[in-house]
């Protein structure tokens, strides 16, 4: 395909899945549109395929300058094409998933978020990155602003957020590059100048960072139901892209990652609704994620590439099946939900296979790659960093391993009869599922996930060591042992219904308050401050008339005078600074 | 925003409610086989499962040591265990807390956090249509 | 150039007074011409003709470098000269464009908006209003600029009254321009009366010249810059002198509005940056002071509180105007930094700002054309309303923000690069903390008029009503040409550099 079309080397694949999202923009036929929301990605993939496999260690196209500035538009090495391809992959199963969903706008967004998505991790230089990264933005509120009436303010602010996230990427890119006389490349940046300080900031709120977190947990959960699984594939992981190309090894994300992999579990904890608890849980991962781009070497690194593989797909697996109880049910609020394996069984099935993934079960996902990040924070001697990841592996165990199965599908009966999910999300769900289960599977499963991993290891972690097997047994069998108990003795809390406050607070109550308190003392100085103006300027006026003109014309001070004062005042700054200058 | 907007099938679902009869209509057909997990006896006895899975896995890891422990890890039988049960204990009996610091009425901030009213079933909700 | 062989010699050697006398000639006829509909075509061709002359003489300009046209043949230190070098060449093409640009939409904009028998001097006033800004931009003669901007002034000071047909806050805001304007003028003649004090001549490179020789000159020459920087700001609105500037934009009429947005500040800035880096030149203590502390000073200040002032704004011309006022921050920031990359970004905002602006109040007039808008709250539901107008009002209020691929991202680009090259961060943190601002003010009206149901009047909806063709032509191609600028932005930015490379000297 690439010998006959040369262009297609030049062109990031990414653009042509934006493309098929801007016809579908204009595509008034349902049908149509989705067979673009799901050939896009696989066309897209299909040329990341070819591409690589031309060019073994990299793939550089689509050079342009843009006055003093040279772009490289794609590139295509060992780190990039993992997220390429699993970008496609999320975009073809999020894009079956949707499939029932009969709208122009989600359709369209969907693709170009994606697309900016592929573009972006696909990207070489750092103002496409830029552009691509504000894109993901500004296609994806329409997903959070589908939720509903009640989803728009938290739309705003998600992009408010992420706009700000952007335009201070672009602030540290050109600081950077001028740093390093005008090399607008994207590799490791380093945290010794501002600018890579404002990066590292900018990908700190993309990816949710703890205490720049809370638009995640925000919007996600207020989205309608295929926006939450689409939103939840992209922008984060690409941020942890970022992050993992610019800042490998800096050992302060070690400490926010821990801290990120903790804080979120005692939030999910609390919370009632089931997709907040995931998003919390989302950020927990996360966490596991920076902590290894902090630890930083061949064998963290591939534990987080593992980990950002099979996370979006066990992740995507969680939110499909809680959206799909929320499409029959109407609500994923623990609270009201419970007993729904009666009617729900299949989906039951897939929420406990993401369960069990995230939670890392042997011969599931997440037991490979969250043990080759744990091993190597042992290996490097960061044993604080590891117990806060171990702990919140417990952690998970309660939220999304425990929590989000058992108040949905199991606890008390609800008395809700609903049908099965539709077939569409049934079959996106059991791709995830098997993923899942192929990815993690002793006998050339995980081995698959090996070779797409970027970094050479001197020996290949093994994780079906029986120690490793035991000893994550011990944890997990603790663990439910312990729910067991304290449901048993009823100090396991009951679900209620309820807002919990987080750091949103501070711009969502206090700032929100701080403002009106301030518009209101505004408008009170503003309204004395005008009359103790009027009243010195009609003074000074009325002297003035009096003085130069008998007969009056107006007497009232006019804003023409007003500026013609300041016009002789700026004047006057001007000679005196031309009067002392050296 | 857009004409088109999404209606889940819920009318349907709701009318067949009403016509049921008999009480396993309602039960989907695979999860006939399953209803034991909702007996109460079940429940009730299925924490021996995890027990006897922790004693079996702190009995395996005496005979296979961990191949990189922490410093005294070693010498503490079913470590992971004890750490894991204590961390789980530990985050599960600190939500009444937070609860009381944290928790607030769901339209604390006016906005939402309410499930829309045309989903939801909820008598809470359904009778007040807070989003107009 | 393949395009300078279809253009006849005789333009090229006489194309500088033709620029500059046509206008004004046409002008009178058109005054006496009775029918407002060949008024109307008069002034068309004349602008058509224009735009081609001033086409022409760029791609000769870039062809053959400067040259000089001696006005009825004699030589400059004593005669009048027409300059037309890498600087003036572009503004002279914009000028021209956008006047053809807005004479093509104030067709239907006319009728609605002047009382037929004001329209025959309607057109010649912008006829004067046109040939005072070319001539203040293509002459060599310092006294002369005064004249032509005399020219111009007072034909915007008629044109802006004429709005009291449609809102009789337009005879104030005339008022106020008027007071301002000629206080600026005033300053202006009193600087080059100094000057010609300092030097003993009129001629701009020959007081350059003298000026050189002199090392920058006595005291006199100070006095004469402050006086010249204080009555160009007033008439480019820079930051506390822009008073006049709101009033008078929001209560013109539309099409006054936008020509004025477009050119009237831009050929001011223009002469800026003649009079600092071409007459004087930043090697003066004194020059490079004042470019440091008032040029950058109100800059950044205008572009900061203007932008804020912009949010709050309810009537949607006010909020463009202010915006306005925080744009001419940006330039005035690069004129002040005063690097090559600088001016030049500087003099590429320049451009890239005038067709920005000059298509978003066509769009608001077309807007105010066929539902009476003026207040931000009336865009409710445009985006289904008028969607063409809107959605080319959303592209360049896309561009005004920066967003990539438009001419905006552009200038605001070369400009952050341009201050980080000379080592002002805090700048480049002004300028993304602005486009932030402008964010916020454009995507106000966005979120209206795409996110909200048309309002209803007497319980029905109301209907889609689209402006007419000869409104909608010229504000997309200014969309459009604000995108091409964005995307091949090669030939702009390489004008604008050489722009600054003839003013800095290091071309």
């Amino acid at each position: 395909m690439i010998d006959q079309f040369p262009i297609l080397a030049e062109i990031n694949p990414g653009l042509w899945v934006i493309l098929a999202g801007l016809i579908c923009t204009l595509l008034p036929v349902g049908r149509a549109r989705k067979a673009f929301v799901i050939a896009a990605p696989i066309f897209a993939g299909l040329i990341i395929f070819q591409l690589h496999s031309v060019t073994a260690a990299q793939h550089l196209g689509g050079v342009m300058s843009f006055g003093p500035i040279e772009l490289t538009t794609l590139r295509i090495d060992r780190l990039s094409v993992v997220w390429g391809y699993l970008f496609c992959l999320a975009g073809v199963i999020n894009g079956i998933y949707a499939l029932h969903e009969k709208c122009r706008i989600t359709d369209s967004s969907a693709l170009i978020y994606t697309g900016a998505a592929i573009a972006g991790v696909l990207a070489g230089d750092m103002i496409t990155l830029f552009v691509m990264w504000e894109l993901t933005a500004i296609s994806s509120v329409f997903l959070v602003w589908k939720g509903g009436d009640h989803a728009y303010a938290a739309g705003v602010r998600y992009l408010a957020i992420h706009v700000l996230s952007g335009v201070m990427l672009l602030a540290g890119a050109v600081m950077h590059a001028q740093a390093n006389g005008g090399d607008f490349m994207f590799n490791a940046i380093g945290l010794d100048s501002p600018g890579g300080l404002l990066m590292l900031l900018a990908m700190g709120i993309k990816v949710g960072f703890p205490g720049l977190h809370m638009w995640m947990q925000d919007a996600y959960p207020k989205a309608s139901i295929t926006g939450t699984v689409i939103l939840a594939s992209f922008t984060t992981k690409f941020a942890i892209y970022a992050l993992a190309r610019g800042f490998e090894g800096e050992p302060v994300l070690i400490w926010i990652g821990a801290i990120m992999t903790c804080f979120p579990v005692f939030f999910a904890v609390v919370e009632n609704d089931l997709r907040r608890v995931l998003s919390f849980s989302l950020n927990n991962q996360l966490g596991f994620m920076v902590c290894g781009i902090g630890i930083g070497g061949a064998l963290a690194m591939n534990g987080v590439v593992g980990q950002v593989f099979v996370h979006v797909i066990f992740k995507g697996l969680l939110f499909m099946s809680i959206g799909a109880v929320m499409y029959r049910t109407g609500t994923a609020k623990a609270s009201e939900l419970g007993g729904l394996f009666r009617s729900m069984p299949y989906t039951t099935m897939f929420c406990l296979i993401g369960a069990g993934s995230i939670a890392a079960f042997p011969l599931l996902a997440a037991f490979v790659t969250k043990a080759m990040i744990l091993a190597a924070a042992v290996e490097n001697h960061l044993y604080i960093p590891f117990l806060m990841m171990l702990f919140a592996s417990a952690g998970v165990m309660e939220h999304s391993g425990i929590k989000v199965p058992h108040f949905t599908f199991f606890a008390h009966d609800s008395g809700r009869r609903v049908k099965e999910a539709p077939w569409n999300m049934l079959a996106a769900m059991s791709i995830s599922g098997f993923l899942c289960f192929y990815l993690a599977w002793p006998f050339g499963g995980y081995q698959q996930l090996y070779a797409l991993m970027p970094f050479e290891m001197e020996h290949a972690y093994k994780p079906y060591t029986w120690d490793h097997v035991v000893f994550q047994m011990q944890l997990l069998f603790a663990a439910i042992f312990a729910f067991t108990l304290l449901k048993r003795f009823k100090l396991y809390p009951a679900e209620r219904r309820a807002e919990i406050l987080d750091v949103d607070w501070l711009y969502r109550r206090m700032g929100l308050n701080v403002a009106m308190w301030g518009s209101a003392m505004w408008d009170r100085l503003s309204a004395n401050m005008s009359r103790a103006r009027t009243r010195a300027v009609s003074t000074v006026g009325r002297r003035l008339y009096q003085t130069f003109s008998p007969a009056g014309a107006a007497s009232e001070a006019t804003p023409s005078g007003l500026a013609a004062v300041l016009t002789a005042g700026l004047l006057f700054v001007v000679l005196v600074i031309a009067y002392f200058a050296r | 925003m857009s004409t088109e907007t999404e209606i889940p099938v819920e009318v349907e679902a709701e009318a067949e409610i009403e016509t049921v009869s008999a009480p396993m209509d309602d039960i989907h057909p695979v999860s006939r086989y399953f209803l034991f997990l909702g007996n109460e006896k079940v429940k009730r006895n299925f924490i021996w499962f995890p027990l006897v899975g922790m004693i079996i896995s702190i009995l395996l890891g005496l005979h296979f040591k961990q191949k990189h422990p922490l410093p005294i890890e070693e010498y503490i039988p079913g470590s992971w265990a004890i750490y894991g049960f204590i961390a789980y204990s530990l985050i599960v009996l600190s939500a009444g807390t937070l609860f009381k610091i944290l928790g607030r009425d769901e339209s604390y901030y006016g906005e939402g956090g309410l499930p829309d009213p045309d989903y939801s079933t909820d008598p809470m909700v359904t009778g007040e249509a807070h989003h107009d | 150039m393949a395009l300078l062989n279809f253009i006849p010699d005789w333009l090229l050697t006489h194309g500088p007074a033709f620029l500059m006398a046509l206008p004004l000639i046409m002008a009178a006829i058109t005054s006496i011409l009775p029918n407002k509909r060949v008024a109307w075509a008069s002034t068309f061709i004349v602008t058509a003709i224009l735009t081609i002359t001033a086409f022409a003489l760029a791609l000769y300009n870039a062809e053959v470098g400067t040259t000089v046209y001696k006005m009825g043949g004699w030589a400059p230190p004593h005669g009048i000269s027409l300059v037309v070098d890498a600087l003036s060449a572009p503004v002279l093409v914009l000028i021209a464009l956008m006047s053809f640009v807005t004479v093509i939409y104030a067709l239907p904009a006319t009728v609605a908006e002047i009382k037929p028998n004001k329209r025959a001097p309607f057109y010649a006033a912008f006829l004067l209003c046109v040939a005072g800004l070319l001539g203040m931009v293509i002459t060599g003669d310092a006294f002369n600029v005064f004249v032509f901007l005399e020219v111009s002034s007072i034909s915007t000071y008629v044109l802006v009254a004429m709005g009291a047909a449609r809102d009789r806050r337009a005879l104030s805001a005339a008022y106020n321009y008027l007071i301002l304007g000629s206080i600026g003028a005033t300053f202006f003649v009193i600087g080059i009366g100094f000057l010609y004090m300092e030097t003993g001549t009129l001629n701009m490179a020959d007081m350059a010249r003298i000026l050189a020789d002199l090392d920058g000159g006595s005291r006199v020459a100070k006095v004469a810059f402050g006086f010249i920087i204080i009555g160009l700001g007033l008439k480019l609105a820079m930051f506390p002198l822009h008073t006049w500037l709101p009033g008078a934009y929001a209560y013109s009429p539309t099409p006054v509005t936008a020509f004025l947005a477009s050119t009237a500040t831009k050929a001011a800035l223009y002469l800026l940056l003649r009079f600092t880096f071409f007459v004087f030149d930043p090697s003066y203590a004194y020059v490079a002071d004042v470019l440091m502390y008032v040029l950058v000073g109100m800059g950044v200040f205008g572009m900061v509180f203007a932008s804020l002032q912009a949010i709050f704004q309810t009537d949607a011309r006010r909020m463009l105007a202010f915006s306005s006022v925080a744009q001419v921050g940006y330039m005035l920031l690069g004129i002040g930094i005063a690097t090559t990359a600088s001016v030049g970004a500087g003099y590429l905002h320049l451009i890239n700002h005038a067709v920005i602006k000059g298509g978003l109040f066509l769009a608001l007039g077309a807007m105010w054309y066929r539902f009476g808008i003026t207040r931000t709250e009336d865009f409710k539901g445009l985006g289904q309303t008028m969607p063409w107008t809107m959605g080319a009002f959303t592209i360049l209020g896309l561009s005004l923000i920066g967003v990539p691929f438009t001419a905006g991202f552009v200038s605001k680009i070369n400009l952050a690069g341009a201050a980080a090259g000379a080592g002002w961060w805090w700048a480049v943190g002004i300028i993304m903390l602005t486009s932030i601002l402008a964010l916020v003010y454009i995507g106000r009206l966005l979120l209206l008029a795409y996110f909200q149901s048309p309002p209803t009047i007497n319980g029905v909806v109301v209907e889609r009503n689209e402006a007419p063709l000869t409104m909608l032509v010229p504000m997309w191609a200014l969309a459009l040409g604000s995108i091409f600028i964005g995307v091949e932005s090669d030939a702009v930015v390489g004008a604008s550099i050489r722009a600054a490379e003839l003013l800095l000297g290091t071309g």
